[in-house]
């Protein structure tokens, strides 16, 4: 049984402290804030980053480099046989794409997971990984497991304001035309691929009974229903909105009770994109049944 | 020994003094609304609905028999049909003409059987029948019919005055039955149209002269006075309207197109010719619709042909003209209606890609359109406070909007049932009536669609919205009344919530201020104030303020609605 490790970067919401604990590899994301480069959860933190947003700083986001990407590789194979690497959906951004060209000179040992996946579903394919990885798989077996199984996820993200979805230009057609005379809470999905345009509300309560509605026909419509074993994870997600995000929680478990239900941070390359006070709804089918 | 069956002419004859006699007292019904509110006429409704069957039936001629009789009322009063008691109305004609079409002469037991088939049928068109409306004096009616026909009665004109004896009867009793009659001291408005509608018609049975003299006032409705025109002399020169649409077979570039209207203004006037990529509409005034059709033909194929010979209903008109003023404001109706459809032909008539959904809302005030239009409706029916939208008016939008599926929002309680029944009427889409109440539910239900999900779960959706935003309305009163045990004067401002009055007073301020005061929930997070055309914008912005300040929980949003009649729509979620 080969000896694997799973390496994913920050957007899976896994802080260093949590990756250790895990025993999962976790790359910081980069960010150009006013010209000088932070790297999440290592000199920036989510409260630094949110105090820079709302100073009106310039953030841009970046890429692992290649070279930090192949020390990382290159350190964890001296100790393991094979990397499993789960980077931040190909949809939202180059990273994966990268990844796979710096994979091809590691002859199949480094297998680059495209499974489009992002923030706490993300995170759960690195669960997975692990799992699959404790059950035998090599790496190959589980890059293709979870790629298989890469539309059996599902995100809903109410934002607080358009604002830095316009500024950063992040608007597919679709959301933009979100942009009416009312003030609107858009509410955004993300099927494996980009953030795109689901549905809008004009209350917070009004948008979280539209997730609540979308994630319980996802799973009726995609995921097998809700059966006795649950074998479904929930999650909520959030931009500095924690305490919104708990109560959300008691919300969610009047109507799914039973089930487990992870609350994360988004990450900040997303958070970026739509600033603070969103909150997510999201679920993954359990892997095997 | 007077006439003891009643034969397709003579039924005719009863139906169209019926429907005048209604449209005699249409002003006077319309003081019957229990709400003094300055819309929603239930005389002006029933009237417009009834007036869609005379006029089918007036275009019957001569050759009339019962089934072209029953068909014309029928359909014409379906289509025609505004307002609750418009639609009930209708649908108790249209259980009528069932049981009589296929008869000869109509006896009394027929006419038994008849009026109960149409009490079965408007019972069965309304979710919720309420006793003390038009329904229980019809079947007041029908019982009484019943009865006097086991006791052995076989004279018709008096089991027609008895039967008619008894309606008004009921009708008086209405108050006993509905708290806010007798509060208001009126019976219900709908039932004394339907007395109306019998009373014309059993003076036609007796051969009365029937006085077509139409008080000055009586067309002086909202309807007429919108149709200002109506009484303008019109010299008709070319006779056949005729419409089609060509499926274009060959390339119709500029020049075609050109060369295509030209020949048409050869032919004829009010010329409409829009193209878009495969389909030309078109529409021309012409002594000759042959000569078009032939030259549209070399295009490609035609389809949604209609040819009405202008010249004939000009006649109807005339003829309503003579019987008074108001009837002919209402004939003419339906000639207004084709220009507008000229209107909208020459702005939008390009037909849009086909969607899966399409909406269609009734609104008025140009901001309340915006509004709507920015949400992604495709489709304003103008009207609602001011002037209820027919069944057919709702399936002519229904035509135009290019979708699979189209939600209607009628966003008026009054205009549910004809939006109910032009669903019933539509078989090429398929049609969801969201039983919106205000417009703020209408906005609601259309925030709350998702293209992803099926129609049925968006239906749900949107009706299970709907209930969580709370619709206020400020306007003014008509006249005194007493409602839920308000005093109100003429001239009062009100407010009216989900569940009646909420605020009375002088100053529109404060009746605005308790409106939402009247509204206002524990978990309400946003409270959104549309102003209409009667208040200025520094007014509604001062009101907002002030409403910011006494609700710092909420956030407070202010639009510009541009509605008439309606001060302030509000809407607390």
């Amino acid at each position: 049984m080969p000896e694997i490790a799973i390496v994913t970067d920050s957007n899976s919401g896994i802080t260093q402290e949590a990756g250790r604990k895990l025993g999962i590899h976790v790359l910081p994301m980069p960010f150009m804030i006013n010209e000088d480069t932070f790297y999440e959860d290592i000199d920036l933190t989510q409260e630094e980053f949110y105090e820079k947003l709302a100073s009106g700083a310039n953030i841009g986001t970046s890429q692992p480099s290649p070279e930090s990407v192949m020390n990382l590789w290159d350190t964890l194979l001296k100790e393991y046989d094979e990397v499993v690497h789960i980077p931040m959906s190909s949809g939202l951004s180059g990273s994966c794409q990268s990844a796979m060209i710096l994979a091809e000179e590691y002859k199949g040992k480094v297998q680059v997971v495209n499974n489009q996946r992002i923030s706490v579903t993300q995170r759960q394919s690195c669960l997975d990984a692990k799992l699959l990885a404790e059950k035998g798989m090599n790496a190959k077996q589980i890059r293709e497991f979870l790629e298989a199984d890469k539309f059996n996820s599902s995100i809903y993200i109410m934002l607080d304001t358009l604002y830095y979805l316009k500024k950063g230009g992040r608007i597919t057609p679709a959301a933009a035309a979100i942009g009416t005379m009312l003030r609107l809470k858009p509410v955004l999905q993300i099927q494996g691929d980009k953030l795109d345009a689901f549905a809008k509300a004009r209350t917070t309560n009004q948008g979280k009974s539209i997730m609540m509605n979308a994630i319980k026909s996802d799973i009726e419509s995609r995921f097998g229903g809700m059966t006795e074993d649950k074998h479904i994870w929930l999650q909520i997600a959030h931009t500095a909105n924690l305490e919104a995000a708990q109560e959300y929680r008691r919300e969610i478990e009047a109507v799914f009770p039973g089930y487990d239900i992870h609350i994360d941070a988004l990450s900040l390359s997303v958070a970026c994109h739509i600033g603070p006070g969103a909150l997510a709804f999201a679920c993954c089918r359990k892997i095997e049944g | 020994m007077s006439l003891q069956q009643i034969d397709a002419k003579l039924l005719s004859r009863m139906f169209l003094a019926g429907a005048k006699n209604l449209e005699r007292k249409k002003e006077w019904i319309n003081e019957l609304n229990v709400f003094p509110v300055p819309d929603g006429d239930t005389g002006t409704n029933m009237t417009m609905t009834i007036m869609s069957a005379a006029k089918e039936i007036s275009a019957l001629g001569d050759g009339i028999d019962m089934r072209s009789l029953s068909k014309a009322v029928s359909g014409g009063s379906l289509r025609g049909a505004r307002g609750n008691s418009g639609v009930i109305l209708s649908q108790l004609l249209r259980g009528f003409t069932k049981r009589i079409q296929e008869e000869e002469q109509l006896t009394i037991s027929v006419m038994v059987e008849s009026f109960e088939k149409a009490v079965e049928t408007a019972y069965k068109a309304v979710m919720k029948p309420k006793e003390g409306t038009i329904l229980t004096v019809a079947r007041g009616a029908a019982d009484k019919a019943k009865e006097l026909y086991e006791n052995g009665v076989t004279d018709m004109e008096s089991f027609l005055a008895d039967v008619l004896e008894h309606a008004k009867y009921v009708l008086s009793q209405t108050p006993e039955m509905l708290p806010v009659l007798k509060q208001a001291g009126v019976v219900d408005s709908g039932g004394q149209g339907l007395i109306e509608v019998m009373t014309g018609a059993l003076d036609a049975f007796l051969g009365k002269e029937v006085d077509f003299t139409v008080s000055a006032d009586a067309g002086a409705g909202t309807i007429s006075s919108r149709r200002q025109n109506a009484d303008e002399p019109v010299d008709i020169k070319f006779g056949y309207c005729t419409e089609f649409i060509i499926m274009l077979s060959k390339t119709f570039n500029i020049k075609a197109e050109m060369d295509f209207k030209a020949y048409l203004e050869s032919i004829g006037d009010s010329i409409v010719c829009v193209a878009d990529e495969d389909i030309v509409k078109v529409h021309v005034h012409t002594n000759d619709p042959g000569l078009a059709i032939q030259k549209a033909l070399k295009y490609g194929a035609l389809s949604n042909m209609k040819i009405d010979n202008m010249r004939l209903e000009h006649q109807e008109k005339l003829f309503r003209m003579s019987a008074g003023k108001g009837t002919a404001a209402a004939g003419t109706e339906a000639a207004d209606m084709k220009k507008a459809d000229i209107d909208k032909a020459s702005g939008t008539a390009a037909e849009l890609p086909p969607k899966e959904f399409g909406f269609i809302a009734v609104s008025v005030g140009e901001g309340m359109n915006e509004i709507f239009r920015s949400l992604g409706v495709d489709y304003i029916i103008e009207g609602g406070q001011t002037m209820n939208p027919s069944t057919a008016d709702i399936l002519e939008a229904v035509d135009k909007v290019n979708a699979k599926t189209v939600f209607v929002l009628p966003n008026n309680k009054n205009i549910i049932l004809a939006a109910n029944q032009a669903a019933e009427l539509t078989a090429d889409k398929d049609l969801f009536v969201i039983p919106t109440k205000t417009i703020p539910q209408g906005i609601t239900a259309v925030i709350n669609f998702v293209p992803e999900l099926s129609a049925d779960e968006n239906e749900a959706n949107m009706i299970r919205e709907i209930k969580n935003v709370c619709s206020g309305e400020v306007t003014y009163a008509v006249r005194d009344t007493v409602i839920d045990d308000k005093e109100i004067r003429k001239g009062d401002y009100m407010g009216i919530g989900d569940d009646g009055i909420l605020a009375v007073g002088t100053d529109i301020r404060g009746v605005a201020k308790d409106t939402i005061a009247g509204m206002m929930t524990e978990e309400a997070e946003l409270i959104s104030i549309y102003y209409g055309s009667d208040v200025n914008g520094e007014e509604a912005e001062a009101f907002s303020a002030l409403v910011a300040e006494s609700y710092p929980d909420c956030d407070i949003e202010l639009q510009y609605g541009g509605q008439p009649i309606y001060y302030y729509v509000i809407s607390v979620e």
